[in-house]
C-alpha cells in the first residue's frame, strides 16, 4: 500500500502519450466561439443568475482557494475563473442585458484561451469557495460550465482532451480498458478471490475505475473480499471503467449506459469504487440526465462499507498496535456528496485514533489534483503549491498516516510528497478494512 | 422651485418609481428564468429548512475559513448595521418616515445616531481603500463598485454635513437638505442597476445555496 514510482511512471508515461493524442481543432475561431458561447447559454438557468446577480465582489472566496492561498495571485480568486460566463450571462441572458451590452465587452477566444489554465489548472472544483461566500453564491458548479464551454471550443488542455479521446476511440481510459480489467479479474481470482463479471442479475452492480486497474488493484481486491465476506449478490460491470466529465456528451452516454446496465440486472444499488468524481456524476447529476430519479441507490464504497459496519452486518478486528492516523475527505464525496461519518466510523471500528485535519469534513482542503488537474502536467508546480496546504495539515495532527477514500487524491498526494520528500503514508480506508475483517 | 422642493416633490417621485420599477424588473428577470429542478434522491430531506439556515449561517463563516477575512466579515456586517441604525433610528429622518409611511417609530438619541452613521461613514471609505489596493480586489472589481460606494457615501456626507450646518460655498441650509435629499434620489435611481440589488438577491441566494447542500448533506 505504500507509494512507488510506478505508478508515477505509468502516470507520466501514459499522460504524456495522451497529450499527443489530440490535433489541431478543426473549427474556425468563430465556430469554436459560438459553440462555447452555446454552452454557457445552455446550461445558465435561474440559480445561476442569482448567483451572478448578488455576487458583490467582497473576494472572499480567494481565501477559500488553495490555489490562491498557495501563491498570493489574484488571478487565482475562484469568482474571477468564471468571468467569460459572467459576460455571456450579461449580455445575453440578465434583465439588465439591453444596457450591459453597452458597457460588457462581449467574450472573445483570445479570452477563452487565458482561461484555460485558471479553469483547468487552478481550480479542481473542490467546492470550498462555494461555502465561504457570504452571498451563498456556488462558483464550482460554474466552473463546470467553463469547463465544458473550453472543451467545446476545442480549449481542453492535452492531456484531457487526449483522454477524452482514447475513451471515445478505444473505450479505454488511461490504457486501461475491458481486457485489463478482465485480466485483472482472473489475477484476483487465481489468488481466491472471486469476481463475478457481467453477471445477468445481482442485487449490486459494482464499477470499478482506471486508476484500480492500472495502479491501485488491491482497492479491487479488498472490495471484492469486503462483498465476499457479507456473501452479497453481486456483480462487476466490465464495460465501463471510468467517467470523464470533460466532454458532457460522453459522459452523458456512459452515465445512460451504467444506468442501464444497473437496471437491466434487477440491482438495488450501484456501487462506486473509491473514485472521487463518480460519485457526485452518478449519485447526483445522472438524475438530471435522465429526467427521473434513480431506480436504485448509489453508494461509494467507502460510504457502504461504513453504513455496514455501522448497521453491525460487516465485522472488523481492530489493527494490531492502533495507531493515529488522520482522514482525508475527498472533496466529491465530502463537500459534493456528503459523506463524512461512514469512513470515520470504519476508522473507529478499526481502533484507530483518529486525529482530524483543522480542516476537515466540509472545509477540508482539496489534494490540489482533483477534477482531473493531476492529469494536467503543465500545472505540476500550481499543484504542488496547493500540496503543501495540505501537508501543513497534515503535519499539525502529528498522525503519520492518511488515509482516504479515492484513489486520485491518494495518487496526487503519492506524488506530491515523493516531490517533497514527505514521508507519511497515504493508504486506502478499504483496504484497511479488508485486511481487518473478523471471522 | 427650489432644490428642496424639487427633490421633495418630482425627483423623489421618479426617484421612488425607477427604484420599484427596476427592482421589480430586476427580480422578475432572475427569477423568471428557466430553473432545472434536482430530481436525485435527496441524502437529507427539510431542504426548506437547509436554505433557510443557510440565511442565517452565511452570516457566520466556518470557523477554519472565517480566520482568513476577519476584516471583511467584520466590517461588512459592521457596515450595514450602522447605516441601517442612522438611517431609521436618527429622530430627523422620522418626519419622513412618517409622512411616507404613515407611522413612526422610537429613535435613538441623535449623537448615537451620528456616531452610528460615522462609523458606517468611516467603513465604507476604508472597504473603498481596501478595493483599490488589494490585488484581489481590483482583481475582480468594476464600475459598479465603485459607483456604487460612492452613491452611498453621498448620503451620509451630505447628511452630516446638514445637521452639522457645514454649508460650502455659501449654500443655504435648506438647499444643503435639498442636496442630502437628492443624494438619496440618485441613490434609488442607481439601486436596481448596480451592486445594491443584493439586499434583495443575497437571501434568495443564500436559501438556494443552502438547500442545494442539505440535498447532499452539507451544512451549507
Amino acid at each position: 500500500m505504500s507509494a512507488t514510482t510506478a505508478q508515477f511512471d505509468w502516470l507520466r508515461t501514459t499522460l504524456s502519450a495522451l497529450g499527443r493524442r489530440v490535433g489541431l481543432s478543426t473549427n474556425t475561431d468563430q465556430e469554436r466561439l459560438d459553440k462555447a458561447r452555446a454552452v454557457m447559454l445552455g446550461e445558465l438557468d435561474a440559480s445561476h443568475a442569482a448567483y451572478l446577480e448578488t455576487c458583490i465582489h467582497c473576494g472572499m472566496c480567494a481565501d477559500a482557494c488553495h490555489f490562491y492561498l498557495g501563491t498570493n495571485e489574484a488571478k487565482y480568486t475562484p469568482i474571477w475563473k468564471v468571468e467569460p460566463l459572467k459576460k455571456v450571462y450579461q449580455r445575453e441572458l440578465g434583465p439588465l442585458r439591453l444596457l450591459q451590452r453597452a458597457v460588457v465587452p462581449d467574450i472573445t477566444l483570445a479570452e477563452l484561451e487565458a482561461w484555460q489554465p485558471l479553469v483547468f489548472d487552478a481550480c479542481t472544483e473542490c467546492g470550498r469557495c462555494d461555502l465561504m461566500c457570504p452571498m451563498g453564491i456556488q462558483i464550482s458548479p460554474m466552473i463546470g460550465i467553463m469547463r465544458r464551454a473550453l472543451a467545446a471550443a476545442d480549449l481542453l488542455p492535452a492531456e484531457l482532451a487526449g483522454a477524452a479521446d482514447e475513451q471515445k476511440q478505444l473505450g479505454s481510459v488511461l490504457g486501461a480498458g475491458k481486457a485489463e480489467l478482465l485480466a485483472l479479474v482472473t489475477d484476483l481470482e487465481r489468488a481466491a478471490i472471486p469476481v463475478p463479471v457481467d453477471l445477468p442479475a445481482a442485487e449490486i452492480v459494482l464499477l470499478t475505475s482506471a486508476l484500480d486497474v492500472k495502479a491501485y488493484p488491491d482497492s479491487l481486491r479488498a472490495t471484492a473480499r469486503i462483498l465476499n465476506k457479507l456473501k452479497l449478490s453481486w456483480t462487476l460491470l466490465s464495460h465501463s471503467v471510468e467517467l470523464l466529465g470533460t466532454g458532457e456528451s460522453l459522459k452523458e452516454l456512459h452515465v445512460r449506459r451504467i444506468i442501464d446496465e444497473t437496471v437491466r440486472r434487477g440491482a438495488k444499488t450501484l456501487l462506486l469504487p473509491e473514485c472521487g468524481h463518480a460519485y457526485p456524476a452518478l449519485r447526483f447529476d445522472s438524475a438530471h440526465l435522465i429526467g427521473e430519479a434513480l431506480p436504485f441507490t448509489v453508494y461509494s464504497i467507502a460510504e457502504f462499507v461504513g453504513r455496514e459496519i455501522q448497521d453491525g452486518r460487516l465485522k472488523v478486528k481492530p489493527e494490531a498496535g492502533g495507531g493515529a492516523v488522520t482522514y482525508h475527505d475527498p472533496c466529491k464525496l465530502g463537500r459534493h456528496g456528503g459523506v463524512f461519518e461512514e469512513p470515520r466510523a470504519a476508522i473507529r471500528a478499526l481502533g484507530l485514533e483518529l486525529r482530524e485535519m483543522e480542516s476537515h469534513g466540509r472545509t477540508n482542503y482539496c489534494c490540489g489534483g482533483g477534477g482531473g488537474q493531476f492529469m494536467i502536467g503543465r500545472a505540476a508546480p500550481l499543484r504542488q503549491r496547493a500540496f503543501e496546504i495540505k501537508m501543513r495539515e497534515v503535519d499539525d495532527t502529528g498522525a503519520p498516516k492518511v488515509l482516504t477514500a479515492c484513489n486520485s487524491c491518494r495518487l496526487n498526494y503519492q506524488n506530491g510528497a515523493a516531490e517533497a520528500n514527505w514521508h507519511t503514508s497515504v493508504e486506502s480506508l478499504v483496504e484497511h478494512v479488508a485486511a481487518h475483517l473478523a471471522d | 422651485m427650489s432644490i428642496l422642493e424639487f427633490a421633495r416633490g418630482p425627483a423623489f417621485q421618479v426617484a421612488l418609481v425607477v427604484f420599484v420599477f427596476g427592482v421589480c424588473w430586476r427580480l422578475a428577470g432572475v427569477f423568471l428564468m428557466v430553473r432545472r429542478f434536482d430530481r436525485s434522491k435527496p441524502r437529507r430531506h427539510a431542504l426548506v429548512a437547509g436554505g433557510l439556515r443557510a440565511i442565517v449561517m452565511r452570516s457566520l463563516p466556518p470557523h477554519e475559513l472565517e480566520k482568513k477575512i476577519v476584516f471583511q466579515h467584520v466590517s461588512g456586517y459592521a457596515w450595514h448595521l450602522a447605516f441601517f441604525v442612522s438611517l431609521l433610528f436618527f429622530a430627523p429622518h422620522l418626519p419622513f418616515f412618517k409622512q411616507f409611511l404613515g407611522f413612526g417609530w422610537p429613535t435613538l438619541p441623535n449623537t448615537v445616531a451620528l456616531l452610528s452613521g460615522a462609523v458606517a461613514l468611516a467603513i465604507l471609505l476604508a472597504l473603498l481603500w481596501r478595493r483599490a489596493t488589494r490585488p484581489v480586489m481590483r482583481q475582480i472589481s468594476t464600475l459598479d463598485d465603485y459607483l456604487s460606494v460612492i452613491v452611498v457615501i453621498l448620503p451620509l456626507a451630505t447628511g452630516f454635513m446638514t445637521y452639522a450646518r457645514v454649508l460650502p460655498f455659501g449654500v443655504r441650509y435648506e438647499n444643503m437638505l435639498g442636496v442630502h435629499l437628492l443624494s438619496i434620489c440618485l441613490l434609488l435611481v442607481w439601486f436596481p442597476f448596480g451592486k445594491l440589488m443584493h439586499l434583495f438577491l443575497a437571501f434568495p441566494a443564500r436559501f438556494q445555496a443552502g438547500a442545494l447542500l442539505k440535498r447532499k448533506g452539507v451544512e451549507a
